[in-house]
């Protein structure tokens, strides 16, 4: 990737910048990843507090809360913001843009309309079919047909991609810093027979209550077995509907850093991930994995994909908490199949790793701007644009 | 006089419509033309890599021939035999797969690892390509472009069974 010139790339992030996310996540690291080899990233992004921004990244003002997908999405939409957008395109003079998740109503929407040119979209949810939010299909398509090059994070995405827009796209995974996992080093507290999650509990979708219903029937088998909990939230209430008996078998540990949570992933016996739905990627589990831990998850189709149907880690019926403990007794028995699922993984990680992901995104970004021409603002109606003389005028 | 401004302003709406169909249409035509360029670079190259791999002292004179012949036709298709011919010189290549896999001499490697890289990329190009040509096609169809002719001159993007040709 040295080897090619240096571009401007424009990335747009749809949710706001200090809220934890994978989109976010995977924003930062490929801005850092671009900047890093060469490139000039700049990243529009809404943000809470803008003096904590990183200089790559341009604020495009305070993201409203809306709910979205089974979670509370952070974005921003307006004719204000609409106009910033504008300037941001006309000023930062883009060899190419990448828009993250276009197809909701959003800054990456918004930026998708006013830009013309070598355009990138990257599709990060999946969605059951017929939600309202798609159901605005017809008037996205003449939008989203700007892109160049699709995108999406996995088969589910692509899925969902081509049900509800009719479009096709390439499946580029979201990429992780794998050494950084591989390199986590294991800490008493967190050892024995514990079980790992990662993630804002709180969150229905993300499957602790599952996890938690399973933990009579596990400790029944294991006695010392024990379930550690990272990630934002308040555990009280979460604790409430706990068996009083089973509360000292759970830990909230808070958020953890980057370097604490690998030691966390190489700590424990297993990582569960039980989300029942929403998910089209799966970072977490490939980061599990990455650090070698074995993992479980619930059978929804990203899950089930990324962990190729079983042979890097196991299934169980998705908000089936029998099930669930049933294949956590059998793995918490098998030291065998657990180091046997351990090495898999942690092989089938290596390809999320970023050095590969970022080689593939970029060999798109080339593909994208063949013909060497920039990103612009667009006229939606050129000839009448040309009558009017007034081809190209600002905001 | 109110039905006069009424039917104005429909009017307008409705020019102003077509006026956004057709700048809609010419991007998708620029897009088709992008991605097939992109393509047909692609191909260019892998044909140029499989030109100097029939020249290079791995081939015998009979896998030699066969290269040099596909890669040749491959390169002087024209483009409604473009399709055909590639899928030629993917087969010639994947006939000589296994023996490429024992190659040992290092500039021989660096040929394979070429194709292979070109390979992985024209695979995504044809998912690109077939992608633009679909939509346009599509939007292409429908009443108004068609009875508008918004299309203009323009040909008609051409469909290609390109699904094979990748190795």
């Amino acid at each position: 990737m040295s080897d090619l010139k240096p571009l401007k790339i424009g990335l747009v992030c749809p949710y706001g910048w200090d809220a934890p996310g994978g989109v976010q996540n995977h924003v930062r690291d490929l801005a850092e990843y671009l900047i890093a080899h060469g490139h000039d990233v700049s990243v529009l992004a809404p943000a809470v507090d803008e003096s904590a921004l990183p200089s790559y990244v341009v604020s495009a003002g305070k993201p409203i809360a809306i709910p979205y997908n089974g979670a509370v999405a952070r974005i921003l939409f307006g004719p204000i913001v609409f106009s910033r957008v504008r300037q941001w395109i006309a000023q930062g003079d883009f060899d190419l843009l990448h828009l993250h998740e276009p197809a909701i109503p959003s800054l990456s929407l918004l930026a998708c309309w006013a830009a013309e040119g070598p355009m990138v979209g990257t599709f990060h949810a999946a969605a059951k079919r017929q939600r309202a939010i798609f159901a605005i299909g017809p008037i996205l398509e003449p939008v989203i047909e700007k892109l160049s090059v699709r995108i999406a994070v996995s088969e589910a995405a692509r899925l969902t991609l081509t049900e509800h827009l009719e479009t096709d796209a390439i499946v580029i995974p979201n990429g992780i810093y794998a050494e950084r996992f591989r390199n986590g080093s294991a800490q008493p507290q967190w050892s024995g027979n514990t079980i790992g999650f990662i993630g804002r509990f709180e969150e229905p979708r993300k499957g602790l209550s599952i996890l938690l219903e399973a933990l009579p029937i596990v400790s029944r088998f294991i006695p010392n077995v024990r379930i550690l909990v990272a990630g934002p939230g308040e555990s009280e209430e979460t604790l409430k509907v706990i068996d009083p008996q089973l509360r000292s078998r759970i830990s909230f540990l808070g958020r953890l850093s980057d370097e604490e949570k690998a030691d966390f992933l190489s700590s424990v016996s297993l990582y569960v991930a039980p989300n029942t739905g929403g998910e089209s990627f799966g970072i977490i589990l490939a980061e599990a994995m990455a650090s070698g831990a074995p993992c479980i998850a619930s059978d929804i189709p990203a899950f089930a994909s990324l962990l190729g149907d079983g042979q890097f880690g196991s299934l169980f019926a998705s908000e089936d908490p029998a099930d669930l403990a049933k294949v956590m007794i059998e793995l918490l028995r098998d030291d065998e199949k657990r180091t046997q699922l351990s090495i898999a993984g942690q092989e089938h990680a290596k390809i999320f790793n970023w050095d590969t992901v970022a080689e593939q995104i970029f060999s798109v970004y080339e593909m994208a701007k063949v013909g060497s021409e920039k990103v612009g603002l667009a006229s939606d109606n050129r000839s009448w644009s040309r009558l009017l003389n007034r081809e190209g005028n600002g905001a | 006089m109110k039905t006069g401004l009424t039917f104005g302003i429909v009017l307008l709406a409705f020019l102003w419509y077509l006026s956004f169909s057709a700048t809609r249409l010419d991007r998708l035509h620029h897009r088709v033309e992008t991605s097939w360029a992109n393509l047909d670079g692609l191909l260019q190259r892998r044909a140029a890599v499989a030109l100097e791999l029939a020249h290079s002292t791995f081939a015998d004179p009979a896998s030699s021939l066969l290269l040099t012949a596909a890669a040749y036709q491959a390169r002087a298709a024209s483009i409604k035999d473009r399709s055909f011919a590639e899928s030629g010189l993917s087969g010639a290549l994947s006939l000589l797969q296994n023996e490429l896999a024992l190659e040992t001499n290092p500039a021989e490697k660096a040929l394979l690892a070429e194709l292979a890289e070109l390979t992985a990329k024209i695979r995504v190009a044809i998912a690109i390509h077939v992608d633009a040509v679909t939509s346009t096609r599509s939007v292409r169809a429908k009443l108004i472009f068609k009875f508008f002719k918004l299309a203009g001159t323009a040909p008609l993007p051409m469909t290609y069974d390109f699904e094979d040709d990748a190795l």
